[in-house]
């Protein structure tokens, strides 16, 4: 409840300026009841009555009532749009600065869950919340204070049924909640069914067992039907008896309420005047039990919003933290490293074991193996998507943990195995990290990925839109404009994570012979699965099940006879059976 | 940046067609339905005799102060009043009960439908969002039977009986109020565009942003590797203060529509106060008649308040039964030509098999080999070679472009696809297992298969070994999809799975993962007895499948490049000869390591 106070009060003066408008509002809608009575009055008294002015004086109210209708609907629902909106901003914020852990240990359907679901019932909380509540203590003091005005003794008859109704709401309030739990508790066995069946409908399939599964499904949703049809027997039992217990309040008022007028206690306006205020407390009281679930379902949202602000980002600049050292040479001392325990795949083993190895500025590093091998962490390592132990990696003898993230990633570029691309076009895709390039850069990190001609193929040039996650290329057109993207950095050390496994290997030479130059005076790590794609670095690794097991350059590796000289084979055998094809 | 998203589609609140299909699921309930209308017509009579009585009660007994005739009265309201209260109860449940079965039948229908779709259809459709089909889609029409469609005939019917109440009473102040109408037809009309309008805008300004969303947090790596956190916050922003604003637009439609209502409501009360009035003090009315026309005029305008958010409702439901239909009308799986071996030997043959996903971009280009019954054939190959998708051909999950796939000599699309596939159980590397128990596992639901046999299975690949030591043995729960059970227990749940159903065919995608030795040595031996008697087709990663085999299959890029036993393989010093070399040689590292 507290989180939401603090947004409440962030919105004070349009909460404030909201319900005065509402008491405004309410206030003079109080009124009506008043002036019909005084109608009434002088017509029954005295056959005669100003009847223009009282119509005056109910038109007038209703422009006021109007005019402050819709400013506290502005102000109130408005500071609640407000709240929606700032959460979302400080949700989003926050998610950016949080680290690759954090993600692989959250589903993205739960983050969005909070975003949309967890965020609209604060509004609601917010918005409908406040001014149901507001309403009900509004309506039910005024109306209250006026009734008795009229008639104290009225008002104890009147009421006579007003215990049985909190009983009621409270013994079939608490029967409707347990139920209604037990209705969600269905709804998620029966989401979880048809999920289950359409992820495993291969398996189902294979099996021959559509039936079966329909029939287990059937099932389910008989059992869905009937603890909603459970629920409904109460809860269609609520809003007549309600009615009921409301209807036998009018009932009195008009027994008693006519004896009093024939008695000459109360006036025929009274009695009119006294049915409509009882008409209108039924309402803000049949509204209370709602409101008070909004603002608990508000609460318990808010709480689940503020524990994702409260995770704290794992991977931070230190407190000492330096600029990009000024030689882009690497290197690893005895790295042995695991997951974090929390990750699904990690139970505790180490990926990669104790390596070793350095690389002079402007060197290449080959990195060959097989999948699951530990490259790939390697190298996330270097950019700190997660943390390395201390004194284990090292950028131009500075530990990676003590360079300034941002620095850090500005100067590496990496191009990953699987390359995410976003739903726009593929100028802003290559631009992704520098927002600001000219339309010459772009098209010349196009050309070096080897991208470019194809890219004029289509139909808008750079401007064709790559659709979700980039749909509308292929697999390797996708890799070659990651890898656009991350030439444009102009980086100081880049790496091609298996960059090009979707390209064919005539052209993946191509490019890598282009990139020769750009490679130059700079750092690089090249993963690949092709034997000619590494054999010109200056030194290959070659990793199997986190280890380095084999390293040296091209010719001292074949010399070695062990795992790369085979797959030199392999390869070359590969080739032959290519060529005859 | 410029972000695209397929928007979503919004047709119009009220669509015809839709609707007559609709209303076809209401149908065998329209029994049911007509006793809610029946029920539906007495409370609206209920609800418009209680004013009339008041009225009765201050023109005959309590001006005239005649005490004695009120009890009677109040006798009559409160017996209306019980009446009402069985009525509106009977009502609310069988409007439920009908509205339930309704959801019930659409659910099923959906996911039988579902069952029934080809494999393609899956690799193209997210999980998710075929999920929202069958739940919140089914909810959201039920949500528009259950609170609008019934209520539209009460408020009609109220509508109709105030007028004719009122006309009755007095019809000069009775047209005087309905003169009105025309003022509240062309305020709603104007709403009803407005609200549309906003409510799509709004619709699609928070489908960008949710859409912009979920890819940041898919692609979050990339943007923290580009170091973009801040200018993509920037664009989140942005959109977000759209939708705020789209929002504040919806806002302002309701804010100016709602109180025009009311003050029609209030205008209603002037004109009978000032007519009316002049009526009592002429005599041609009664004070009773005059606050039974302010009770009456109270009761019209609830439904025209309540307008907006039926509206809402009917809106949603009708884009949520255009996306039901769309899948409904999805082609089913081919089922085959319906034919059935008496019994089945288990030859295989590819003959001349070309196969592509996706146009021309083949990924088995001209396979051609054959398997006898009861061999052992082992495929192997570098990844991307085409071996996976042997698999899925054979129970045609696909159907190939060209060429034939035999069985016993027999082309599989002229068989009944039931039985072709119950002929094989397929084992993959990565085993689905279902919520439920153990038990559930091996079954898979079907009821021909006893737990006895069951449990022999799991017995005989020695599966029993970990399901017994399990707290409730059999009946154990598999907890989060599997996750607490090793790879290695896992793929022996699914040795047990396959031999349960007693396949003549085998297929076979060999776990790559790590498996602790004695779990594999558990592994080897159980493959070696349920291959036993069978034909089998193994995808084979490990040395030891490999060399036992029957007949080995090379496969490259989508042509079988070599294939004879291991012997004969290894003697032509090809592709084979350096796969195996390069296999031994790493072994031999791992152990060294």
């Amino acid at each position: 409840m507290r989180g939401i106070f603090h947004y409440l009060w962030r919105y004070r003066v349009r909460i404030f300026l909201g319900l005065l408008a509402l008491l405004i509002v309410d206030g003079a809608q109080l009124i009506v009841p008043l002036i019909i009575r005084a109608a009434i009055d002088q017509l029954s008294r005295t056959g005669t009555a100003q009847l223009v002015l009282f119509a005056g004086y109910i038109l007038g109210i209703a422009l006021v009532v109007a005019v402050f209708r819709f400013f506290w609907r502005y102000f109130i629902f408005g500071a609640s749009r407000m709240i929606r909106r700032d959460l979302r901003d400080r949700l989003y914020a926050h998610l950016v600065k949080l680290s690759a852990n954090f993600f692989a240990n959250t589903k993205t359907g739960d983050l969005m869950a909070h975003a949309t679901n967890d965020v609209e019932a604060v509004q609601f909380a917010c918005g409908m919340g406040i001014l149901a509540l507001a309403d009900a203590i509004i309506m039910v003091s005024f109306s209250l204070a006026a009734m008795l005005s009229i008639n104290w003794q009225l008002v104890l008859y009147a009421f006579t049924p007003l215990p049985f109704v909190t009983v009621f709401v409270v013994v079939i309030g608490r029967m409707i909640h347990k139920r209604f739990l037990a209705v969600q508790e269905a709804f998620s066995l029966l989401t979880e069914k048809v999920r289950e069946a359409i992820a495993g409908v291969r398996v189902i399939k294979s099996f021959a067992q559509e039936a079966g599964f329909s029939k287990d499904f059937r099932r389910t949703n008989e059992l869905f039907i009937q603890k909603n049809l459970r629920l409904v027997r109460v809860q269609g039992f609520f809003e007549p008896m309600i009615a009921l217990l409301a209807g036998l309040s009018s009932a009195i008022v008009l027994l008693v309420g006519g004896q009093k007028v024939i008695s000459g206690a109360i006036s025929l306006g009274d009695f009119v005047a006294f049915t409509s205020y009882l008409g209108m407390l039924t309402w803000p009281m049949m509204a209370l039990g709602f409101v008070i679930n909004l603002m608990q379902r508000g609460a318990a949202s808010m709480e689940r919003i503020e524990r994702i602000l409260k995770t704290e980002p794992e991977i931070t600049d230190a407190p000492d933290a330096q600029p990009f050292p000024a030689r882009a040479a690497i290197e690893c001392r005895r790295l042995t490293f695991s997951y974090p325990v929390a990750e699904p795949s990690a139970n505790g083993h180490p990926v990669l074991r104790d390596i070793s190895f350095s690389l002079e500025e402007g060197q290449r590093l080959g990195i060959i193996g097989l999948t699951g091998s530990g490259k790939s962490t390697l190298v996330h390592l270097l950019l700190r998507v997660f943390d390395p132990p201390e004194g284990t990696l090292f950028i131009g003898g500075v530990d990676v943990r003590k360079i300034r993230l941002s620095h850090l990633r500005q100067a590496i570029a990496l191009v990953p195995q699987d390359p995410f691309l976003f739903s726009t076009t593929i100028r802003e895709n290559i631009a992704f990290g520098k927002p600001a390039a000219s339309e010459h850069e772009i098209v010349e990190a196009a050309q070096l990925a080897g991208i470019y001609d194809e890219i004029l193929e289509f139909p808008h040039g750079l401007d064709t839109i790559v659709g979700e996650r980039g749909v509308s290329l292929s697999g390797g057109q996708k890799q070659r404009v990651a890898l656009a993207r991350a030439l444009l950095l102009n980086p100081k050390i880049l790496i091609l994570d298996d960059a090009l496994s979707a390209v064919d290997a005539e052209k993946e030479e191509e490019i890598l012979r282009n990139l020769k130059d750009f490679m130059g005076s700079r750092t690089a790590i090249v993963i690949a699965h092709r034997i000619s794609a590494i054999k010109d670095s200056d030194l290959i690794l070659v990793f199997d099940q986190g280890h380095i097991v084999e390293r040296g350059r091209h010719e001292e590796l074949l010399a070695l006879d062990g795992i790369y000289a085979r797959l030199y084979e392999l390869q070359q055998a590969e080739a032959e059976v290519v060529k005859k094809l | 940046m410029s972000y695209h998203w397929e928007e979503e589609k919004l047709g119009a609140a009220y669509d015809s067609a839709l609707m007559r299909r609709l209303l076809t699921y209401v149908k065998p309930y329209r029994k049911l339905f007509a006793i809610c209308l029946g029920l539906i017509g007495i409370i609206t009579v209920c609800e418009l005799a209680l004013p009339y009585i008041t009225k009765i009660a201050i023109d005959r007994y309590i001006r005239p102060g005649q005490l004695s005739g009120l009890y009677g009265l109040t006798a009559l309201f409160v017996g209306i009043l019980v009446v009402r209260l069985f009525a509106s109860f009977a009502q609310v449940y069988l409007l439920q009960l009908s509205g339930q079965k309704i959801m019930q039948d659409m659910r099923t229908q959906i996911f039988e439908h579902l069952m029934k779709l080809p494999v393609k259809f899956f690799d193209k459709n997210p999980v998710g969002r075929l999920v929202t089909r069958a739940t919140n889609d089914v909810a959201a029409i039920n949500e528009m039977y259950a609170s609008v469609l019934v209520y539209l005939f009460k408020d009609v019917f109220l509508v109709l009986g105030i007028f004719a109440i009122m006309i009755q009473l007095n019809w000069q102040l009775g047209l005087l109020i309905l003169v009105l109408a025309p003022v509240i037809a062309y305020a709603t009309w104007e709403f009803r565009k407005r609200a549309r309008d906003a409510y799509r805008d709004f619709r699609r300004k928070l489908a960008k942003l949710n859409a912009y969303m979920q890819e940041s947090i898919s692609g979050m790596r990339i943007i923290q590797l580009f170091a973009q956190e801040s200018r993509s916050y920037q664009t989140f922003q942005s959109i977000n203060t759209e939708e705020y604003e789209a929002n504040m637009r919806q806002l302002m439609v309701f804010a100016i529509y709602q109180p025009i209502i009311h003050l029609m409501s209030a205008v209603a009360v002037a004109l009978i106060i000032w007519y009316g009035g002049r009526g009592v003090i002429g005599g041609i009315f009664t004070l009773g008649s005059l606050v039974a026309f302010l009770n009456y005029v109270e009761m019209l305008f609830a439904p025209i308040r309540d307008l907006a958010e039926k509206y809402n409702i009917l809106q949603s439901a009708m884009a949520s039964a255009e996306r039901i239909f769309m899948l409904l009308d999805e082609p089913a799986e081919d089922r085959g030509r319906g034919r059935v071996l008496p019994s089945v030997q288990g030859a295989i043959e590819f003959r001349d098999v070309w196969f592509a996903y996706e146009g021309e971009e083949w990924v088995l280009k001209g396979v051609s080999f054959a398997v006898r019954p009861g061999e052992r054939v082992a495929i192997v190959g570098p990844t991307g070679s085409g071996k996976t998708t042997i698999i899925s051909l054979l129970t045609r999950f696909y159907d190939i472009q060209r060429g034939q796939i035999l069985l016993d000599g027999v082309d599989i699309r002229e068989l009944d696809i039931q039985f072709l596939r119950s002929q094989m159980a397929v084992v993959l590397q990565d085993v689905f297992l279902f919520s439920g128990d153990m038990l559930g596992n091996i079954t898979l639901q079907s009821e021909t298969i006893p737990r006895e046999r069951a449990i022999e299975s799991a017995r005989f690949v020695q599966a029993s070994s970990f399901i017994e030591q399990l707290p409730n043995g059999y009946n154990a729960e598999v907890k989060e999809r599997g996750a607490t059970l090793s790879v290695g227990q896992r793929q022996l749940l699914a040795f047990a799975r396959a031999i349960a159903f007693d396949p003549k065919i085998l297929i076979l995608d060999e776990a790559t993962a790590n498996i602790d030795s004695q779990t594999e040595s558990l592994i080897q031996e159980s493959l070696q007895k349920i291959l036993r008697g069978r034909t089998s087709i193994t995808i084979a990663h490990r040395l030891s499948t490999i060399r036992e085999s029957d007949k080995i299959i090379v496969l490259h890029k989508g042509v079988v490049v070599e294939q004879g036993t291991h012997e004969e393989l290894l003697a032509r010093k090809g592709l084979y000869y350096a796969l195996y070399t390069l296999q031994f040689a790493e072994a031999q590292a791992v152990k060294t390591a």
